[in-house]
């Protein structure tokens, strides 16, 4: 990566122009593909409901309502980070803010605006959720 | 890499629920702070720390808006990141109250019925001087036959099972002008968020068939 001068660094606040990077060996193999092998490889789609047991079989109703309690704040919880700037800590000790869009129904990949990253600030970006360890926001 | 936190399950979760607890993530990144939720999809942690309070490894911010009272700064740690979690402490009724009462929408006062038939009675003009079909139905406003509007009507209380006509009403109840005298008369084709010659019944007919419908508008410019 080139490494500009240290007040390059200042004007951080122009969008670049989106990078077009090079194809990978499928059409769609940038990560998101769900039929990639990397994607089968790290992505589950979503936490499945316990397997249930005979013995298990009246803790099904209490596990379902404790299910959709805990859904529901969290949904609660990104309804209210909308709009909202978020700084993303990922693996590799990267730290990116950016304000939050939206999340996908599984929690696969958020939706960000105004991105900025080393390169510059990325109008819209699509930030992959197995990337990200945690982010933060003020409430 | 993942510790067994994403396999425990909701009624395991839930008792974390509304305790301090620190969480190790990633590969060195360790959070404290109250556990408002568990995302059963992704297993993950949403934290809340109260910036008027002490709370230890708390992090200070500098713009924060009121959650219920005090500010304060939440972190999401992701599920597959989670290493280890650590019950630090119970939160007390004050805590798990306020935890709790952070992210619900603000509740408005009740307003009062006459309030509330006046409220209702001036959205149902506005909807239909913008020719939208709508009938009261008790306490609420049935709209096109397809949505239903419930005290205290304004855009959030639209509910319907139609994404194009909730989004119409809703926007229409938005751009409604705010409270009319009651005594004047507003000219009927006052503002219409709606295009004059596009009435709502004709929506709901080609609804199906969005792209035809456009292609139909275009063709008569």
């Amino acid at each position: 990566m080139l490494i500009t001068g240290g007040n390059k660094r200042l004007n951080m606040a122009t969008p670049v122009s989106v990078l077009r990077l090079p194809k990978g060996p499928d059409p769609n193999s940038r990560g998101f593909d769900p039929k990639s092998p990397r994607f089968i490889a790290l992505c589950r789609t979503s936490i499945p409901t316990s397997a249930v047991s005979e013995a298990d079989v009246e803790q099904l109703p209490k596990e379902q309502h404790a299910r959709s309690v805990l859904r529901e704040s969290f949904l609660r919880c990104l309804l209210s980070v909308t709009n909202k700037k978020v700084q993303f800590h990922m693996y590799e000790r990267v730290k990116v803010e950016a304000t939050f869009g939206a999340s996908d129904i599984d929690v696969m990949n958020f939706q960000v605006s105004d991105l900025h990253t080393p390169i510059g600030v990325q109008k819209e970006a699509l930030i992959r959720c197995q990337d990200v360890i945690s982010f933060s926001f003020d409430a | 890499m993942q510790c067994g936190w994403s396999l425990l399950g909701p009624l395991q979760w839930i008792r974390y629920v509304n305790k301090q607890v620190k969480v190790k993530a990633g590969k060195d990144e360790e959070h404290r702070g109250w556990l408002l939720t568990v995302d059963p999809v992704s297993a993950s942690l949403v934290l809340v720390n109260f910036l008027d309070q002490d709370v230890g490894g708390g992090r200070a911010s500098v713009q924060a808006q009121d959650v219920g009272g005090g500010r304060a700064s939440v972190q999401v740690v992701m599920g597959h990141a989670v290493q280890e979690v650590q019950v630090l402490q119970e939160a007390d009724q004050e805590t798990t109250e306020r935890l709790q009462s952070s992210f619900l929408p603000p509740r408005s006062r009740p307003l009062a019925p006459e309030q509330l038939h006046q409220r209702r009675a001036g959205v149902r003009r506005w909807l239909e001087q913008n020719r939208v079909p709508v009938q009261e139905d008790g306490e609420e406003l049935l709209v096109a036959g397809a949505l239903t509007i419930t005290a205290p009507y304004g855009p959030e209380d639209c509910c319907s099972s139609n994404q194009i006509i909730l989004d119409r009403v809703q926007r229409l109840i938005q751009s409604q002008p705010a409270e009319p005298p009651i005594h004047s008369t507003a000219p009927p084709n006052h503002s219409a968020a709606l295009p004059a010659d596009q009435p709502i019944q004709r929506l709901i007919q080609s609804h199906t068939a969005p792209p035809a419908d456009q292609s139909e508008r275009s063709s008569c410019d």
